[in-house]
């Protein structure tokens, strides 16, 4: 029984990492700019973060150790140097739309502008990661988090047309502005593949003292959630296919996000919006503040955890609360979060292959996975998937000059 | 023992287990005729600059702590040193941090 609550307690937790600000507005972008076509780039998302996510939970179960310790262990200083600095860079950027995403919400719900909002949401987040335990935050702010299955309910109660949503789920070629199709579909799976989210993942699992009992749940776990959080992404994407796409209007501000819910709900629609996206954000910005602090204090061998208190483990405070001040900064510059969300979606593309190429490594090294190793399937959805990476590195950034807008 | 995959990068936790960082480098010593000796560990900024250019190590002018190596047992998942790390240099930021910023929020 107390395994069945953890899965289903898992699961719920994982999802609130997978939802946020870019997986939202990449699939209302999809949705509004080429209706159901462009489902198959969240199907394909899903299954890529699946298997890394399976991987880095069985990995850190059985080795009791994290991604990033093991990465400057095997890999040594200099690689992890260059992974550090580009990861932390990319996360800072997503950290600011999360922020943005909440202070729109805020504005959606006072009507005062969202730069007014940064500092206090700012400092909210400071104060759940100063005084909340590990368990606060993953579980706390995930299951506030089930909101978000509003999303489905609108999905299905707006009837949307059974074959098409099914072939959507198929790749397939655009008919019209090749380069922005390419371009929402890059960003969708830089929202979906999302280091910060295996990484994190990663450290989870040793803040929940995992152990080799626990691959079977992880592999539950893993494959429930991300399921789950891809389910609701495409929720969104056939909201926007069903209420912008025949009226030809393109998602470019997030003021447009309630016309989601609206339709399907009428007034009660706005509110459940603005707490779907709100929570939904505040839980991503949470889980990346602590993942960019979790992966200095590992890299660098500090002291760690978001369950002592802070005068124990000052660098790991100071790093989450310079995390914080960091991409506030940007944030409250008052460049458009949708701007800040949709570029810093195609950055996270570009820069996968070094994170996901050391999976390949740690997860066939005896030393640390034993008999948990990869086997031929494993290795070969991983190679799959860093052949992806390379793909989307080389073509993000043409991209995003060519059909971001 | 192969130092570079055994030791070098490894996390490293005083004689308490508590963490004090990484072996971030490792120091030989060399004299005529004889083989070369492992001497020390080295954790600090400086070492870590050193490995990324001599240029950016050389512009870094607080020396790295030094643990001799008699000190030092290579275990299987970490490195233990037999030292008291709050009364190393290992820890000089984390105590000052502590001390004159963390120390001082409300809650901390």
């Amino acid at each position: 029984m107390k395994k069945i609550l953890e899965i289903a307690l898992g699961i719920v937790t994982s999802v609130g990492g997978f939802l946020e600000i870019g997986s939202i507005t990449t699939a209302a972008q999809a949705g509004a700019d080429f209706s159901f076509q462009l489902i198959w780039a969240i199907v394909l998302g899903g299954l890529c973060i699946i298997f890394l996510v399976e991987q880095a939970g069985r990995f850190s179960a059985v080795s009791g150790r994290t991604i990033p310790d093991a990465i400057r262990e095997r890999f040594g200083f200099n690689y992890f140097a260059f992974l550090y600095l580009v990861l932390a860079l990319v996360t800072l950027l997503v950290l600011a739309a999360e922020i943005g995403g909440v202070c729109i919400t805020l504005e959606l719900a006072t009507g005062i502008h969202f730069q007014w909002w940064t500092v206090p949401a700012a400092l909210l987040i400071w104060l759940v990661m100063w005084k909340g335990t590990f368990g606060v935050i993953e579980k706390g702010v995930s299951l506030l988090g089930l909101v978000t299955l509003s999303f489905v309910v609108g999905a299905y109660v707006i009837h949307p047309p059974e074959a098409q949503v099914l072939r959507g789920a198929l790749p397939s070629l655009p008919q019209h502005d090749s380069a922005h199709y390419w371009f929402v579909a890059v960003s969708i799976l830089g929202a979906s593949i999302s280091p910060y989210l295996f990484f994190f993942y990663s450290s989870g699992a040793i803040e929940d003292e995992w152990n080799e009992g626990y691959v079977g749940v992880n592999r539950i776990i893993a494959t429930g959630g991300m399921t789950f959080g891809s389910v609701i992404s495409i929720a969104v994407l056939v909201l926007a296919a069903m209420i912008f796409a025949p009226q030809g209007v393109k998602f470019e501000h997030y003021t447009q996000l309630p016309q989601l819910l609206v339709p399907v709900f009428g007034y009660w629609g706005y509110w459940l919006l603005v707490a779907s996206v709100g929570i939904s954000c505040l839980g991503a910005a949470l889980e990346i503040t602590l993942e960019i602090a979790y992966f200095t204090a590992q890299g660098f061998g500090w002291n760690w955890s978001e369950n002592q208190r802070p005068r124990d483990e000052a660098r790991f405070a100071a790093a989450y609360t310079l995390t914080i001040i960091l991409a506030a900064l940007i944030t409250i510059t008052g460049i458009d979060p949708l701007k800040i969300t949709i570029f810093s979606m195609a950055l996270t593309a570009a820069t996968l292959p070094v994170s996901i190429v050391p999976f390949l490594f740690l997860m066939n090294d005896y030393s640390y996975v034993r008999v948990y190793r990869n086997g031929w399937f494993s290795n070969a959805v991983v190679i799959v998937i860093i052949s992806i990476a390379f793909v989307l590195a080389v073509v993000s950034i043409p991209l995003q000059i060519f059909g971001g807008s | 023992m192969d130092l570079v995959r055994d030791c070098l990068d490894k996390q490293i936790d005083d004689r308490f287990k508590r963490r004090m960082g990484r072996v971030d480098g490792i120091v030989l010593e060399v004299e005529p005729g004889r083989p070369p000796r492992v001497a020390y560990v080295e954790l600090g900024v400086k070492t870590l600059m050193n490995r990324l250019s001599r240029r950016l190590g050389n512009a870094i002018t607080h020396e790295p702590y030094r643990i001799p190596w008699g000190k030092i047992k290579v275990g299987l998942n970490a490195v233990r040193a037999d030292v008291e790390a709050e009364k190393t240099p290992a820890l000089e930021w984390e105590l000052w941090l502590r001390k004159k910023v963390i120390g001082r929020i409300p809650g901390a």
